[in-house]
């Protein structure tokens, strides 16, 4: 049976437990704080990849979104910030996206990355809120390697290392 | 307005002697002094963070506390979208760069934007392996 993409919800509790993954941050969110912020704190909506395995399902991946404000620490003068749009940049967060490692390599990632770009692209056309970037943060070089394939540019060098897309051009901006 | 300026240590020291002598310390109490200075900011910073004016009022005479930090905790507190990310300098200049070099449609972006419009779009079909790679 094919995987499907939901929501998180308090039905998916019992299989948090098992998803695996190498970086122990991507697991504790799941497992602690993912839940509580889609339906107590509204910070981020997660969602997961179910699959069903001799009739069982399992957690193959999630990924969270939240809103963003990209902002600048400092207010020091700086050559070429005419150019930009004024700060704060609203943006959308890919706060997460992890697949379980007994599942990696078999191209789920890229599914998860479509599903939540495309979700993304689905507010942002809709129209009832304006955003330009998607930004990530990537833990480790593999991950920053994934995501400059599809077009992310690195703003820093060191992990994790924050990440954007322009969305503008996607999204129509004139 | 209260009067807020730029103080050096000498300045401070003299603020800092002035309030412990208006406060009733004596010369050997400089750290009853701190904790009484941190709490009178403590409940200050408390009131801002909940929205609150913080003004000294006399009959008709009001006047309004303003101060950086209390506008920095007022514009945290109203920032109309969600988690804020503070850039460096380095990565706004990374930003101004990304903005300004115009629309690059990455071969695995121009992809996952034809998958997104394709009602063939299917997810994987996974193979659980029993261990992690």
């Amino acid at each position: 049976m094919a995987v499907r993409i939901e929501a998180l919800g308090r039905q998916h509790r019992t299989l948090l437990a098992q998803f695996q993954n190498q970086h122990a941050s991507l697991v504790e969110y799941l497992t602690r704080f993912a839940l509580r912020h889609g339906e107590k704190d509204l910070l981020a909506r997660t969602y997961v990849a179910i699959d069903e395995v001799a009739g069982a399902p399992r957690l193959a991946g999630y990924f969270s979104l939240s809103t963003v404000s990209v902002d600048r620490a400092s207010a020091a003068r700086l050559p070429g910030l005419n150019r930009l749009p004024g700060f704060p940049i609203a943006g959308v967060l890919l706060a997460r996206l992890a697949v379980d490692a007994r599942v990696q390599g078999q191209g789920l990632g890229r599914f998860l990355f479509e599903e939540a770009l495309g979700l993304t692209l689905q507010l942002g056309r809709a129209g009832p809120v304006a955003f330009r970037l998607f930004v990530t943060d990537a833990l480790d070089g593999h991950a920053a390697g994934f995501y400059e394939r599809f077009g992310l540019a690195r703003l820093g060098d060191q992990f994790p290392c924050r990440m954007v897309l322009d969305l503008g051009p996607i999204l129509g901006a004139r | 307005m209260a009067r807020f300026q730029a103080l050096t240590n000498n300045v401070l020291d003299q603020e800092l002697e002035m309030l412990r002598e208006r406060l009733g310390l004596g010369a050997s109490q400089k750290a009853e002094l701190l904790r009484e200075v941190a709490a009178l900011a403590a409940w200050i910073v408390r009131q801002a963070e909940q929205g609150r004016l913080v003004e000294g009022r006399r009959g008709t005479d009001v006047e309004a506390l303003r101060h950086p930090a209390i506008e920095r905790i007022r514009a945290a507190k109203e920032r109309p979208v969600g988690p804020r990310v503070a850039l460096t300098d380095d990565e706004v200049s990374r930003l101004a760069e990304v903005l300004d070099r115009g629309f690059v449609l990455s071969p695995a972006l121009r992809a996952a934007l034809a998958n997104l419009a394709s009602t063939k779009r299917r997810p994987p079909k996974l193979r659980w392996k029993k261990t992690a790679a």
